[in-house]
């Protein structure tokens, strides 16, 4: 009895079980993705097979297959890789900034539809996105766009500014004492806009610009729909899909886990770099300004 | 900087407002063009009514007068990846034989036939002129009146040299609505003949006690419906196209007591063989083979190549084998269909779409596919050519065992699978009667949708 009454005792046997839990639900959640990178190295090819977890013998020929195949095939991940790497780019950068100018706006400036403007968004935003997909198409189709990488451009980038809520939720914290000290010494809406609030929002410029970089990489139906059979403008994630349907899937399984692990790469890339200026931004934020 | 950025900005939503309206032009009068081309295509399912003569014309090869004065000829075929490269020599060869023809473009592209007709349906304007598709999702098509029924000119022949099966399953009324391609769209038993020996192979009993004194699996994907249907089937619970409402699965008359006992051997030689009867998918069986874990398997026809690529000279190939119900062997009914090459109804040149569909399904196409690809021809003709092919015997030997794959309820598969693995699980008990008449009773209720 005296041992539960130990103050460490009771410490340690609570931290135990913590950890215990911790660490169950740790290898629930990173399993996926351990099985996803050794078994994209596996030797033995094929389908896995319920009974073989863990692979035997690795080998780095699916990375080259994936990249060179050696069998005469429609599948072109390189093609696919740089036709979303393209696109994330632009639409990245598009996004991002009427995002931002969006928010500003609605945000620092006061006119007469602000309000109304405000809902309308945010009405609009309640629709699910693949509703109105079939007549996205359709539109694309009468301007000629179909079958294009510009359509889903002109599709991640165009729309974006409604999902403004987040960072002029950010914007709102910054005090607006600053913007009346700027426009003091002759600042005008537009130099606040990118000299003071821009250079304190990093967080929410990283945040911005991460979201949108990864929404090609992992749309998939839009896509779809938009490029129909045109393989060569095909994304890595209708092009991941591919590999593994009927006609592909005993043969490209192994070269679908290679693309997965492959997918990750810039985006990983990019968090890391942006976690730098994320980390600052916040400690940035936090000085009085 | 920022009049710059804007400047910049200005400029690409002039730049895609342009190119909007350059695209816009040309596509309206591409719209000008379908209207005027949906009358040519009437003409050629309807006009053509026999007078070209189909007697002395040489099986693959339509009179080039069939054209209708067809010019600048662009076409899409579509066809699936593993076929593409042969399917180009084949538009070659069709471009040289009508060298008088004048062809524009004849493009192939990739476009596996599982999901054709959904990516068909979703905009067929934009879609192949011809295309390949399985035998299921041929109601869809005529339905949604994408399919243009095959011109009259090739009706006669096309009928006369192909298996009666794939003819039956695509006519509706007077009309034919596709031309024949394949007739191997099915399931066999692939095994490892070191394990099993043919002997073997011919009953399933033998199969699995084969596999089991090797101590190797026999895979059988039982909660698949498309092959757990084999269960019921056997019993003689066959299905027989639509009720009158065309929705309902119509089942055919069969006694009950005949597929519960069925359903009951079934699910004892699950139990008997426990560690050797297993149900996975079939992409795991050409791995299995090759890591040495699984003796048979109840494969299709689409993962032929991978078989034989892991089995090597072990491979082995036979129909479906028997299974003994109450003393009698009953040999097991599979879900069988075939393959057809269809013309899109939107086509700009009907009449080059259906020679050209005509073609690819002609003699010499189905035996180079035959040979090249291991496709089961449905043109009788190209069977023989290739009647030696171990794997096209045994396909050919159960689409005679075979329910067509045609008129398909949406509402079969899943409870058809829910039978398999009802079967299938450790705790069900075989020689419970009471409990399989429960089952099966609640599966058929539950494809008929009640």
């Amino acid at each position: 009895m005296k041992l539960f009454k130990s103050y460490k005792f009771r410490r340690i046997l609570l931290n135990t079980i913590i950890y215990i839990i911790l660490g169950i639900m740790c290898i629930i959640w990173v399993s996926p993705f351990i099985y996803l990178m050794l078994h994209s190295f596996r030797a033995d090819g094929g389908v896995v097979t319920n009974d073989a977890v863990l692979p035997h013998r690795f080998t780095f020929q699916h990375y080259i297959e994936l990249f060179a195949p050696s069998t005469d095939t429609s599948l072109n991940f390189p093609r696919w890789f740089m036709n979303t790497f393209v696109v994330a780019c632009f639409s990245c950068v598009i996004s991002t900034i009427s995002v931002l100018a969006v928010s500003y706006a609605f945000s620092r400036l006061r006119f007469g539809i602000r309000k109304k403007l405000m809902n309308i968004a945010m009405i609009l935003g309640m629709f699910p996105g693949f509703m109105t997909m079939i007549a996205i198409y359709y539109l694309l189709k009468i301007m000629g766009l179909d079958g294009n990488l510009i359509a889903l451009v002109l599709c991640y980038s165009c729309g974006a500014g409604l999902g403004f809520q987040i960072s002029k939720g950010f914007f709102d914290t910054i005090p607006r004492a600053l913007d009346e000290a700027a426009t003091i010494d002759g600042a005008t809406k537009n130099q606040i806009f990118w000299k003071i609030i821009l250079p304190m929002s990093k967080p929410i410029v990283v945040y911005t610009i991460l979201t949108a970089f990864i929404g090609p990489w992992t749309d998939f139906i839009l896509a779809k729909i938009i490029m129909g059979d045109k393989h060569d403008n095909y994304t890595v994630a209708i092009g991941l899909q591919m590999m593994k349907d009927p006609d592909h899937m005993t043969q490209w399984f192994q070269e679908f886990l290679a693309g997965s692990v492959v997918v990750a790469i810039p985006i990983t890339l990019l968090f890391l770099k942006m976690q730098k200026y994320y980390v600052e931004g916040v400690t940035a934020g936090g000085v009085k300004g | 900087m920022k009049k710059v950025l804007a400047i910049l900005l200005a400029g690409m939503m002039t730049a895609t407002a342009f190119a909007g309206c350059g695209g816009g032009s040309s596509s309206s009068t591409d719209s000008n063009a379908d209207s005027k081309t949906e009358s040519k295509a009437d003409d050629a399912s309807k006009g053509d009514d026999g007078s070209k003569a189909e007697a002395d014309m040489d099986p693959s090869w339509a009179d080039e007068s069939l054209f209708g004065g067809e010019t600048d000829i662009t076409l899409k075929v579509w066809a699936p990846d593993k076929a593409v490269s042969l399917t180009k020599e084949q538009v070659e060869a069709f471009k040289k034989h009508y060298s008088n023809i004048k062809f524009k473009s004849i493009e192939v592209v990739a476009q596996g036939e599982s999901d054709a007709a959904t990516q068909i349906m979703n905009d067929p304007e934009k879609a192949a002129d011809v295309f390949g598709f399985p035998s299921d999702q041929l109601d869809k098509l005529i339905a949604t009146k994408v399919l243009s029924p095959v011109a009259q000119g090739f009706v006669n022949t096309i009928k006369a040299n192909n298996a009666q099966k794939t003819i039956d399953a695509v006519t509706e009324g007077d009309k034919l609505y596709a031309f024949p391609e394949t007739n191997d769209n099915g399931y066999y038993l692939v095994y490892d003949n070191t394990v099993v020996t043919d002997e073997d192979a011919k009953t399933l009993e033998g199969v699995l006690a084969a596999c089991k004194a090797k101590n190797k699996q026999f895979i059988l994907d039982s909660g698949n419906g498309f092959y757990s249907c084999m269960f019921a089937f056997t019993g003689g619970a066959l299905i027989d196209g639509f009720e009158a409402d065309g929705v309902t699965q119509k089942f055919v008359e069969y006694n009950e007591d005949e597929v519960i006992d069925t359903l009951m051997a079934f699910a004892k030689l699950m139990k008997d063989y426990k560690n050797t009867y297993s149900s996975q998918d079939t992409a795991n069986i050409s791995s299995s083979f090759k890591n040495g874990k699984a003796g048979a398997g109840v494969d299709g026809t689409w993962n032929s190549q991978a078989d034989k690529d892991a089995l090597g000279d072990k491979f082995g190939a036979a129909k479906l084998p028997t299974i003994n119900v109450g003393g009698t062997d009953k040999q097991i009914i599979s879900m069988f269909g075939y393959k057809y090459i269809g013309v899109n109804s939107y086509t700009k040149f009907p009449r080059s779409a259906q020679i050209l569909a005509y073609y690819l399904t002609g003699e010499e196409a189905q035996t180079q596919r035959a040979q090249k690809l291991g496709w089961g021809p449905s043109n009788t003709k190209a069977q023989e050519a290739v009647k030696d092919d171990p794997i096209i015997q045994a396909v050919s030997a159960q689409s005679e065992n075979a329910v067509a794959q045609v008129k398909i309820a949406g509402t079969f598969w899943t409870p058809m699978g829910t039978l398999g693995s009802e079967l299938y699980k450790d705790s069900w008990k075989p020689e419970d009667r009471n409990a399989t008449k429960t089952l099966f009773d609640k599966i058929i209720s539950n494809v008929k949708d009640e």
